[in-house]
């Protein structure tokens, strides 16, 4: 349905623009264009100057800066010094915390992500069915991701599983047994795996843009040759999905990787480190131990390793995701 | 259709990106509503940060005003937090080269650090003209705020390591009450028996940062080495010791685990501000925020335990004012630290909050009109003063990592991951790699 759209449009718009000109005077047409084409790039670069101006002040001199820390011993009041390879060294020889938070980091992004995936779909494909009040349930659904982010939520699940939180209470008024949820090491990080999961908002709609684009022809059809709901999911719904799924998918694993939140408010780190996320560990070594130098260098390695995730999903992309226009 | 859409949506984030970061500036230049931190008309802006609970945000601010109607040439522009955060949000201003013109500083690690990047002014001059009144304070007080003999902060107060204890509770177990003479043994014993008889903890799990620095000065110990750069104990069965005591009551259920020590989020989820253990040991100038948070519980202080625990106990500045190197109104920021010194009525709002007076007729003055827990207070660091040595002031500026490991390592043993002895061994193993980096 997409391409077919864009079709349309590209086919419609060179219909309509010539007629017109072969009309009109047709010599000035170059001369004109051509001084056009340039004010139109500076108009265009003036009209996107303010992004410009913040994204290479606010966005790429802190990047390339933190790239030169990463080499320094710098304890954010000093000066750097430059130590060359020394904080990469320290990191991968001799800091067994870096690696209790790489472990940690890879079990979080790797549990929540396909649970916050699998959430998003199931819900979309429940909202797609529904016919009344699309837009309360929607805005309902997506409602935690909105404030997701937030220190709120975040202070919110601390109290839902504290000792004394609403799930101990519940679980005790059913005469289950209660936990200390947020205190054991082998539960704290579930907690927030599932903090991460009911966040599933954002996913949801994009998914749901992407049921809706499903022409239902394609159902109709098979369900004349007798295909059920699950043979439909599978054999239309998944393949025609799989561009979506894609893209949900490198953006979930991004941020994945980059949570901070949750672990900073509901746990810091605790107990045991078992909590520890990546970034919360690199937060930690630049402010509270005041080693920006070794807290860039873990930057730029977090940068290589979602590089390497987003370069290995994008690499297999073309073995699982089906692009309807490369049929026609 | 689809890019119109598109439009609007990016340009409404925008917006809202906008609107938020304007409203974010508003809250932040405060009052003033300028930003030009400098002077307006004939007035002067001086910036302020300090750290604390609630209660410190409020008589501080009064404190302010205070200050602001006696010198109406001067406005204070307040920035405060709770201790987690406030360091690391100062290190970010310390690299931006925007500390505030007057901030207050702890002892110890941090005082050490901003020292030796020669963050602070050096106050001695203030001090020698007179600008800054501390006649009459002990020279030992003094000394605390020096450092290679600059004087980098005035101590806001004297502070030390307190028992708190709830003598209801203790009385309801039918315990003895401590005394200044009592031994460890005695507090695990005491511990167990309220335990057994209440049904509640005996006892709170003692926070190794502080705590484990008097148990080693108890034992004629110190932390770190005279210059720095190791551990100042050799044998790690001191440190096995300290580790099996805590370890033995949290097994048998007498003190809590680490899993109800993180629920803690300040002084008034404190078990002993619930009736749910009978001792807390930490500074002595947070009785107020604690017997105010306890209610109609009665809270005593006493010395820590131990047999030499004249040799442990130490009295510490709570806090100092420093001036930042970089202020453009240093004259300003020193006639601030010179009214919270010197005016009684500082501490008629305040009281002991930020340790006891560092002058002596503040103190005489104060005595008349004292609120009972502050009469405590000043009890107590007078009974510390009698029983007690010079602290230590040796902390490297890596000591904050260590304790940090030295945190870590008591986790680890108080969730039976790791034994006493394994976590001796593995804290010496960590501080050394983090000292000889």
């Amino acid at each position: 349905m997409l391409p077919k759209r864009e079709e349309q449009a590209t086919t419609t718009v060179p219909k309509v623009s010539p007629k017109p000109k072969h009309k009109q005077m047709e010599p000035l047409k170059p001369a004109r264009r051509k001084v056009k084409k340039d004010n139109h790039n500076t108009t265009g670069y003036l009209f996107i100057s303010p992004f410009l101006l913040g994204f290479f002040t606010l966005t790429i001199f802190p990047i390339l800066y933190s790239l030169y820390l990463s080499f320094t011993d710098y304890d954010l009041m000093g000066t750097p010094s430059w130590i060359g390879l020394d904080n990469y060294v320290r990191m991968f020889t001799d800091d067994p915390t870096f690696w209790k938070s790489m472990k940690v980091t890879f079990f979080y992004a790797g549990i929540a992500v396909p649970i916050r995936l699998v959430f998003a779909l199931l819900v979309a494909m429940a909202l797609n069915k529904i016919v009344e009040m699309v837009g309360l349930y929607r805005t309902l659904l997506y409602l935690p991701s909105v404030v997701g982010g937030s220190i709120a939520v975040s202070i919110m699940w601390r109290q839902l599983f504290g000792n004394d939180g609403a799930v101990n209470s519940i679980l005790g008024a059913l005469g289950l047994p209660t936990h200390s949820w947020l205190g054991d090491p082998d539960t704290a990080i579930w907690t927030l795996i599932v903090l991460y999961g009911w966040q599933f908002g954002s996913s949801m709609l994009i998914f749901l843009a992407g049921l809706r684009n499903i022409p239902k022809t394609y159902y109709e059809a098979s369900s004349v040759d007798g295909a059920g709901p699950v043979k439909q999911f599978f054999i239309i719904t998944i393949p025609l999905l799989t561009p979506v799924i894609l893209f949900n998918t490198i953006m979930q694993v991004i941020q994945g990787f980059m949570a901070f939140t949750p672990s900073f408010v509901v746990t810091n780190g605790g107990p045991v480190n078992s909590t520890l996320l990546y970034v919360l560990y690199m937060y930690q070594r630049a402010f509270e131990y005041f080693d920006m130098g070794y807290a860039s260098a873990m930057a730029w390695v977090m940068l290589v390793i979602i590089a390497i995730f987003t370069a290995l999903i994008f690499k297999s992309s073309p073995h699982w995701v089906h692009y309807e226009s490369d049929n026609k | 259709m689809k890019k119109r859409l598109l439009w609007s949506f990016c340009l409404g984030l925008a917006l809202i990106l906008f609107l938020s970061a304007c409203s974010g500036s508003d809250e932040a230049s405060g009052e003033g509503g300028s930003d030009d931190n400098g002077k307006e008309g004939d007035q002067v802006t001086l910036r302020m940060t300090w750290w604390g609970s609630q209660s410190r945000h409020d008589q501080t601010q009064e404190i302010i005003k205070k200050f602001e109607e006696e010198n109406p040439d001067i406005k204070i522009d307040a920035e405060f937090t709770g201790f987690d955060g406030y360091f690391e949000k100062m290190a970010a201003q310390a690299a931006g080269n925007n500390l505030p013109d007057i901030m207050q500083q702890n002892f110890g690690e941090y005082l050490n650090q901003y020292a030796d990047k020669g963050l602070l002014a050096d106050l001695s001059e203030y001090v020698e003209s007179g600008q800054i009144n501390v006649e009459g304070v002990s020279e030992t007080v003094m000394e605390s705020g020096k450092k290679e003999g600059k004087l980098l902060g005035i101590p806001t107060g004297t502070n030390a390591l307190t028992a708190f204890y709830n003598t209801d509770m203790l009385e309801e177990a039918g315990v003895e009450i401590p005394d200044e003479n009592w031994t460890w043994d005695d507090y695990v014993a005491t511990a167990r028996k309220v335990h057994e008889e209440t049904g509640e903890f005996g006892a709170r799990l003692m926070e190794p940062k502080n705590l484990f620095e008097y148990y080693l000065r108890e034992k004629g110990q110190k932390l770190f080495n005279e210059d720095g750069t190791a551990l100042g104990y050799e044998d790690d069965q001191l440190l096995t010791d300290y580790f099996t005591m805590n370890k033995q009551l949290v097994d048998e259920g007498v003190a809590p685990g680490y899993d109800t020590i993180q629920q803690i989020k300040g002084v008034e989820d404190e078990l002993i501000v619930h009736g749910k253990a009978p001792f807390d040991f930490r500074w002595s100038n947070q009785a107020t925020a604690l017997t105010s948070a306890a209610g109609d519980r009665n809270l005593e202080m006493t010395l820590l335990p131990g047999t030499n625990n004249t040799e442990g106990m130490y009295l510490k500045p709570a806090m100092l004012w420093s001036v930042s190197e970089n202020s453009e109104h240093k004259e300003e920021a020193v006639r601030f630290i010179d009214f919270f010194t010197n005016n009684i009525e500082v501490y008629k709002i305040g009281g002991s909050d930020r340790g006891v007076p560092i002058k002596e007729d503040i103190r005489n003055q104060m005595a008349d009109d004292l609120s009972e827990t502050d009469k405590k207070v000043f009890d107590y660091i007078e009974l510390v003063t009698e029983n007690s040595s010079p602290i230590d002031s040796n902390f490297p500026p890596e000591s904050s990592e260590v304790l940090a490991a030295l945190e870590e390592v008591d986790e680890l043993v108080m969730y039976g991951e790791l034994s006493p002895e394994e976590g001796a061994t593995q804290f010496r193993e960590k501080a050394t790699a983090i000292l000889n980096r």
